[in-house]
């Protein structure tokens, strides 16, 4: 052993203070905390959708919803799992649940390509850019908790991570806004609340890495 | 490796609840353990600095692990950021010891690095692996890659950067 390694192992021992372990559970729980915390907002404003307050949802606000809140969960898996690295471990369930997400905008573009103006005009671009800035804003919570947990931990691939972090945070957004968005349409949820997804992605791609690399 | 994985993690899990015994113990059996990771990897330049580097890495990452899942993976997922990360210096240049990197032939831990070096090269441009290979394996300079090659000096040095980003990013995948 060098004379430089000793010494540096030495000082590493001496230097050793107890640490609290990346456990993949309380990160899972913290960050689901968070995107519950933007739901309870949406709800404390108190403009929720009729057919969620009498207890009969729309089938489009189940079927919206329910892709955007099961990619976010895959991702938010994969960002917890990154912090705590390790080789051989395969973490593409994300992929998986990027696809069937993505069915919605892919839908939402078939329709206005084939049907022209009107179905653009049904996307409801007024109402869409609300949509858009409050989901990335209701993301946020989400993507600063999983920021300071790869921080803690140690993502061997921070730019992935960046871009996981976003589009776990935007639809972390979405989910929550789509209990206040009034709007029954593919065109408006797979534009509108799917470019939520990709703005809140590149946000999470470009400012996270910086903050995470070690 | 001269402890099993269970070892390594109780060793480990003591090692996070502060016992300075047990880290002494796991950081003698990492570095081992690194020197026979980085040697089939890197010019033997280069090894005891990426050693140094990853226990520097495993002790400011401690909480990291989480002591529920294997040891040994852990530890070569913060190897392989370490050595992804030299070979990013590598690409942008930044190490002085670059162009005066020279492997002792003679030497078998340096002929392994070559080998393995070789097997990443086949998913490289030819352009890429002959720039890599002359300037950053065999200690040219540009000017002398870009005579052998035929590249101008410039495409050289492009060549050298994409080829390692490629690298470090096939690394990564990995």
């Amino acid at each position: 052993m060098s004379q430089s390694t000793e010494s540096l192992m030495t000082e590493l021992v001496g230097d050793l203070e107890p640490v609290i372990p990346l456990r993949f559970s309380r990160g899972l729980a913290l960050a689901m905390g968070a995107m519950a915390v933007a739901v309870v907002s949406i709800f404390w404003q108190g403009d929720i959708r009729a057919d969620v307050m009498a207890g009969q949802p729309r089938e489009i606000f189940l079927v919206s919803t329910g892709l955007f809140l099961l990619l976010g969960l895959a991702c938010t898996v994969a960002v917890v799992l990154m912090g705590s690295p390790r080789v051989g471990a395969a973490r593409n369930g994300w992929q998986w649940a990027l696809a069937m997400a993505s069915v919605l905008p892919v839908t939402a573009l078939i329709i206005g390509l084939s049907r022209g103006a009107s179905a653009w005009a049904a996307s409801e671009a007024d109402h869409g850019v609300v949509c858009l800035e409050a989901s990335v804003g209701l993301g946020l919570l989400t993507g600063a908790v999983l920021t300071l947990w790869l921080r803690r931990g140690a993502p061997s691939m921070p730019e992935r991570a960046g871009l996981l972090t976003g589009i776990a945070a935007g639809c972390a957004g979405v989910f929550a806004f789509s209990f206040a968005c009034p709007i029954d349409s593919f065109m408006h949820t797979g534009i509108w609340h799917g470019l939520a997804v990709v703005a809140s992605a590149l946000l999470g791609r470009l400012v996270v890495p910086p903050l995470v690399r070690w | 490796m001269r402890t099993d994985d269970e070892t390594l993690r109780g060793l480990m899990a003591s090692a996070q609840g502060g016992d300075r015994r047990a880290y002494a113990m796991l950081l003698d059996e990492a570095r081992h353990w690194l020197g026979g990771y980085y040697r089939r990897k890197v010019t033997p330049d280069y090894a005891d600095d990426l050693i140094q580097e990853t226990l520097v890495s495993l002790h400011r990452k401690l909480a990291s692990y989480d002591p529920a899942r294997p040891f040994l993976p852990w530890l070569a997922a913060i190897a392989r950021y370490r050595w992804v990360d030299h070979l990013r210096k590598l690409s942008r240049g930044d190490d002085p010891a670059t162009d005066a990197e020279v492997a002792a032939p003679s030497e078998e831990p340096a002929i392994a690095a070559k080998l393995s070096l070789e097997r990443l090269f086949e998913h490289l441009s030819d352009a890429q692996a002959d720039a890599i290979r002359l300037v950053k394996v065999e200690g040219h300079s540009i000017a002398e890659a870009s005579q052998a090659t035929g590249q101008s000096e410039s495409l050289v040095k492009v060549n050298i950067h994409r080829g390692i980003r490629k690298l470090a990013a096939l690394i990564e995948k990995d």
